[in-house]
């Protein structure tokens, strides 16, 4: 058996299309307890109504929200999974049936950003990042990450040389502000500190991406996350930006070693936090996570 | 007290000087829908050359909300809608808002403080959709009017429909100069040096010094 392009394309694009329909369950929960604990009452409504929105696009089969973003994967590989024709292909090929067939159709949101023309197609696109799993696992774990304009135009990243926690905290606190009332809060806040450019900006969306709930190992970062929510949440914005104390849901930190040199990423989800995760077995079973 | 307000399109500027900040709305009537930078610049062109738009927005409601649209056998359909972030729009909308005259306008993330000033002078009033909301909104939709503007992509069409009960919106932006978007950002920036303050007493663990 093996990992074919066939199963390769029909997941990633099931994945793509659960993401537009369905929010993840940890999410459904923080709306929740969010509208519970919301003391203003124009964001009280607002919660109400997002939780309302969310429900009735699963049950009929309907987007939440109509930017669909742009299709963006993290594929992980075990190492005993065995592969059969052009995997990478069949993300690409995946996408461009979607958007052939999905009901309803998707708007064109890739953009070429040199000619500002838009289509369902472009260079790079999906976007894909290829990753090893950790052991010896017998199978492919691939996360789709929909991003759109809403939430994706606040990502931001600095360098900074030896920075202190506060200054670390205090650029993210930056980052939050201007994003504040447009990118659809409550927000999920993904961050990543230390090792290179590249490296802290994926290590910030996979903290993005983490499911809700789930304890950070290192007890520094434990403590930043939680005080960070606290902070966030003090600031105001509210659902949707028109007011209340749920500005965020959850702040989630990543970090890995690095030279003095300290990049420091921040990434945001919208309240939609569009997250779909399925592995592939090399046995041909496909398991769906979220 | 936050009011909530059924409105029947088109509005007068009576209803529209009567909305607060924090108010919920539902729009029954005629509206425009326009989102896409291109949809915008277009509207400032026939503004500037005096030339009428395809669709008369005199005392109407151009929001940015996007829509999927098409013909179907020489009629046009729009299957879904959502509001899209109008600060987008920051730089074209306070000429357009008075340019037009129009008494509401929409989407999601407000406004700056430039068209704040010319929807306080037009008598006009900015509604905070969900983003988000798409299902739901769509729902409100009764009716495709016309779509104009059809060389451009679906989302960034002139499309006018007839809505019923098309909300809950907030009033982010009122006719008398308040904004949600400008008062909370603003207190938002005056907490932030407690916020951080505060941050490093929270800390059990000593911070990092430097190498």
């Amino acid at each position: 058996m093996a990992v074919t392009y066939d199963l390769m394309k029909r997941v990633t694009a099931q994945l793509y299309e659960w993401s537009l329909k369905k929010i993840p369950e940890d999410t459904k929960v923080a709306l929740a307890q969010a509208e519970l604990a919301e003391t203003n009452p124009v964001g009280r409504k607002t919660l109400t109504y997002m939780i309302k929105s969310a429900s009735t696009a699963e049950r009929e089969n309907r987007f939440v929200c109509s930017d669909s973003g742009i299709p963006v994967y993290f594929v992980k590989i075990g190492t005993r999974v065995r592969f059969e024709g052009d995997i990478k292909r069949a993300i690409t090929d995946g996408f461009a049936d979607l958007c052939g067939t999905i009901d309803p159709p998707l708007l064109e949101h890739v953009t070429n950003p040199l000619t500002l023309e838009r289509g369902h197609k472009g260079k790079d696109m999906p976007i894909v990042t290829w990753d090893l799993l950790a052991g010896e696992e017998d199978y492919v774990e691939i996360t789709c990450s929909p991003k759109a304009l809403g939430s994706g135009r606040w990502a931001a990243l600095q360098i900074f040389s030896f920075p202190s926690l506060d200054t670390i905290e205090k650029y993210i606190m930056d980052c939050v502000i201007p994003a504040g009332s447009q990118a659809c809060p409550p927000l999920v806040v993904g961050v990543g500190i230390g090792g290179t450019f590249d490296y802290a900006a994926k290590i910030a969306k996979e903290a993005m991406l983490r499911p809700f709930g789930q304890r950070n190992p290192e007890p520094i970062l434990e403590e930043m996350e939680e005080r960070l929510l606290k902070a966030i949440n003090a600031t105001g914005f509210g659902p949707m930006g028109t007011g209340g104390v749920t500005t965020a849901m959850a702040v989630h930190v990543n970090y890995a070693a690095g030279h003095g040199f300290t990049p420091v990423a921040v990434t945001f989800n919208c309240w939609i936090n569009r997250r779909t995760r399925a592995r592939i077995y090399d046995d041909g079973r496909v398991e769906r996570i979220e | 007290m936050n009011k909530t307000h059924h409105l029947k399109l088109p509005v007068s500027e009576r209803d529209v000087r009567a909305l607060t900040v924090g108010d919920t709305v539902y729009l029954h009537g005629e509206i425009v829908m326009a989102a896409g930078l291109l949809t915008h610049q277009r509207i400032i062109e026939y503004l500037e050359a005096g030339k009428p738009l395809p669709v008369d927005l005199k005392g109407g409601a151009m929001l940015h909300i996007a829509g999927y649209s098409r013909e179907v056998d020489g009629r046009c359909e729009v299957l879904y809608i959502n509001p899209t972030t109008s600060t987008r729009f920051n730089d074209y909308m306070p000429r357009i808002i008075t340019g037009l005259g129009l008494r509401l306008t929409g989407g999601k993330g407000g406004l700056d403080a430039r068209s704040v000033q010319a929807m306080r002078e037009a008598g006009c009033a900015y509604l905070s959709f969900l983003g988000g909301g798409s299902t739901l909104l769509t729902k409100s939709l009764k009716e495709v009017i016309s779509v104009n503007w059809t060389d451009l992509i679906f989302h960034y069409r002139l499309v006018k429909v007839r809505v019923e009960e098309l909300g809950p919106a907030t009033v982010g932006i009122d006719a008398h100069g308040g904004s949600l978007y400008e008062s909370i950002t603003r207190d938002a920036q005056a907490r932030v040096p407690d916020i951080l303050a505060g941050l490093g007493p929270r800390r059990s663990t000593a911070s990092h010094s430097k190498g």
